[in-house]
């Protein structure tokens, strides 16, 4: 796996932290919406976005990868609110 | 002479920062900052590495500037490592066997510094060079010291046996 | 050579009758598709025939008959688990599995060998002795022994193991066994066989239809079947299916690896587990070492292998088992794992009528087989919750009310 940062190493170099899911906001959804976010997950194989660590440097980072075949498609720093 | 030297330089003296203002805050304190992620300059009698974008430590005199009160997105980080220097011939195999990352393919006019992880354990290393052999400093967190010194040094003596694939054809 | 094999050999027919009556086509309609020719569905199928008299019912398999975890598995079968529910069910399984040979006239090589799991610190031995606890009071076999139980059982164990993790003590279960696992799903295969049950491999399903939130039939590969009950019994491919009838679960799919060194004489009776080192090690009657350990780290929905996980799982068993460092590794595979957030599976209804799921069973199925069949068969049978499974049904997630079992149902969590 490449990471953003420190380039490529070896996927023992990494910790997997899940898929990206947008959290609902707990004071305002429902009790079902909030089981469904803290519980459910998308199990089916496909592309995803998923939180991945490089440990040794504790970088965090979004990987998308292909989970049927286990390829990493690409891998960027979040882009998001930091 | 043993293949490989090692010194054991935990006591000399080390601080960290880290946070989006800490490249700002180093500049200010009349420190050289590294431009480049994973980079390292000297310092009179030390050495300030950039661990990643936006982490760095100070090693040796120096570090005492970083005693001087933080601004707002600078937070302190503890160091605690266990640092060593190896140095010898031998070093670039005792690397490639606990090591994934290839250190000769770094080019080291670019002052390159790694974070990987070594005989399982996360690391930080600059490579160099003195006299005409392979040196390198590497710091890792101390409660993994004891450890991570006597497994590189078991390796290192493996790496001594006469019967090591690593010896045939090669003299000492 | 004798007759009967010359004879087989030369035919352009088969003479004998084959294990499986092969069906060249799908019927247009059943009273209850089966997805999942493992143990669990073909377990499933065969206690509805025999137990329900339900036999208009056929088995579809993508790949081969129990060529899933069914196959993959590391065999073990115990009951020694956490939680009352978890208990009771497993036990009735365990129960069960003992006059299974009989049942079948097929020899499944059920062969007691006594479980430990051991313990290497305080809090891995404060688990166990809540185990025990739980267990007793269920009237099931299960102590706390000291490590000269240990070392009495497996004499070749290096009780330090290796300096890192001392064993302090270990969960004892002596009702602890293994089977050949293939032999279990061809058992309930045969046995639904020749009930009437059909049982079509290399049939892929392609979608379930679902009409005003009842089933109204499934689409495979082979054509259309109309039915208005569907079992999903699919291990690692579970939320494929329940994707099919719009059913969102907290179900996710890690790899499981194992391994096989090349046969040995007999040295180890006992099957040994180990949470702190991640490995579980048993001896097949061939002589094999049978060797697991803990989940791969991240989400992969294929069977592939890695390289890593034979390197750590050896650097344990040999912490372990310092001897066998010249004992060469044979095999080694994966299966998908369907994991749940509380480590206990998910059977029962659904919110679609009609559509009954077997599922969430991760890396605790096996041992689970003739129970799932039987109480997924009365589910189906009667639309209602068997009463050992009611601990285990979907809608305990959004309900808050989990089912924990973490602490039991592997190793290495």
């Amino acid at each position: 796996m490449t990471c953003p940062v420190n380039g490529p190493r070896a996927i023992s170099e990494f910790a997997y932290g899940g898929e990206i899911r947008p959290m609902p906001d707990p004071t305002t959804c429902s009790d079902d919406a909030w089981a469904d976010y803290v519980f459910n997950r998308n199990g089916s194989p496909g592309v995803k976005r998923e939180w991945w660590c490089h440990t040794p440097s504790n970088t965090w980072f979004v990987a998308e990868r292909d989970t049927a075949r286990d390829v990493i498609v690409r891998t960027y720093l979040y882009a998001g609110d930091s | 002479m043993s293949a490989i030297a090692f010194e054991n330089v935990s006591r000399t003296p080390r601080a960290g920062v880290k946070g989006p203002g800490a490249a700002a805050w180093i500049a200010a304190l009349d420190l050289p900052v590294p431009r480049a992620p994973n980079s390292w300059l000297p310092l009179p009698g030390g050495l300030i590495a950039r661990l990643g974008l936006t982490e760095f430590l100070v090693e040796g005199s120096e570090a005492a500037k970083l005693a001087a009160p933080l601004s707002p997105g600078v937070y302190p980080v503890l160091r605690q490592d266990t640092a060593l220097v190896l140095h010898g011939a031998r070093l670039n195999e005792l690397l490639l066997e606990t090591c994934s990352v290839d250190f000769r393919a770094l080019n080291l006019s670019t002052r390159p510094v790694v974070l990987t992880s070594m005989a399982g354990v996360g690391v930080t290393v600059i490579p160099g060079e003195g006299g005409g052999m392979p040196c390198c400093r590497i710091w890792c967190d101390s409660t993994y010291g004891e450890w991570f010194v006597e497994t590189l040094t078991g390796v290192a003596g493996e790496l001594e046996q006469p019967g090591h694939p690593c010896n045939q054809g090669v003299t000492a | 050579m004798p007759w009967r094999l010359l004879r087989f050999a030369l035919s352009n027919k088969h003479p004998e009758p084959r294990m499986f009556t092969r069906h060249d086509t799908l019927k247009p309609a059943y009273d209850v598709v089966i997805i999942g020719g493992g143990g669990h569905g073909l377990a499933a199928a065969y206690y509805l025939a025999r137990d329900h008299g339900i036999t208009n019912v056929c088995v579809l398999e993508k790949g081969y008959l129990g060529g899933g975890n069914t196959g993959r598995n590391t065999t073990i079968i115990r009951s020694n688990y956490l939680t009352p529910e978890g208990v009771k069910f497993y036990d009735e399984s365990v129960r069960l599995w003992q006059d299974l040979s009989t049942d079948f006239d097929l020899n499944l090589f059920y062969s007691n060998r006594g479980h430990f799991t051991l313990a290497h610190t305080d809090a891995a031995l404060r688990t166990s002795r809540w185990r025990a606890e739980v267990n007793k009071h269920f009237g099931i076999e299960s102590e706390v022994v000291g490590p000269e139980a240990v070392k009495k059982a497996a004499p070749m164990i290096d009780l330090s193991c290796g300096g890192h993790a001392p064993i302090l003590g270990a969960l004892y279960h002596a009702p602890g066994a293994v089977a050949r696992h293939d032999a279990v799903a061809w058992g309930y295969g045969r046995g639904a066989d020749l009930r009437g049950v059909e049982i079509h491999q290399r049939t892929e399903v392609l979608g379930i239809d679902v009409v005003g939130g009842k089933v109204t039939g499934v689409r495979t590969n082979r054509g259309n079947i109309a039915t208005g009950k569907v079992l999903c019994a699919v291990a690692g491919s579970t939320p494929r299916v329940l994707d099919m009838v719009g059913i969102r679960s907290p179900i996710y799919v890690h790899p499981l690896q194992a391994m096989v060194s090349e046969p040995v004489k007999p040295w180890l009776d006992p099957i040994l587990v180990s949470g702190s080192l991640h490995v579980y090690i048993s001896q097949s009657a061939r002589g094999e070492l049978v060797m697991g350990a803990s989940l791969d780290p991240y989400e992969v929905q294929s069977t592939r292998s890695t390289f890593d996980f034979p390197e750590g799982l050896s650097a344990h068993m040999l912490d372990m088992f310092p001897f066998l460092s010249n004992v060469k590794v044979m095999r080694q595979w994966a299966g998908m794992a369907d994991m749940t957030p509380d480590f206990a599976p998910i059977m029962g209804r659904t919110p679609v009528e009609g559509f009954y799921l077997d599922g969430g069973w991760g890396t605790w199925g096996f041992k689970a087989t003739p129970v799932c069949g039987k109480t997924m068969s009365y589910t189906v049978a009667n639309d209602r919750n068997h009463d050992l499974i009611t601990g285990f049904t979907l809608d305990r997630f959004r309900n808050f009310e989990l089912t924990g079992e973490k602490g039991a149902a592997s190793v290495g969590h």
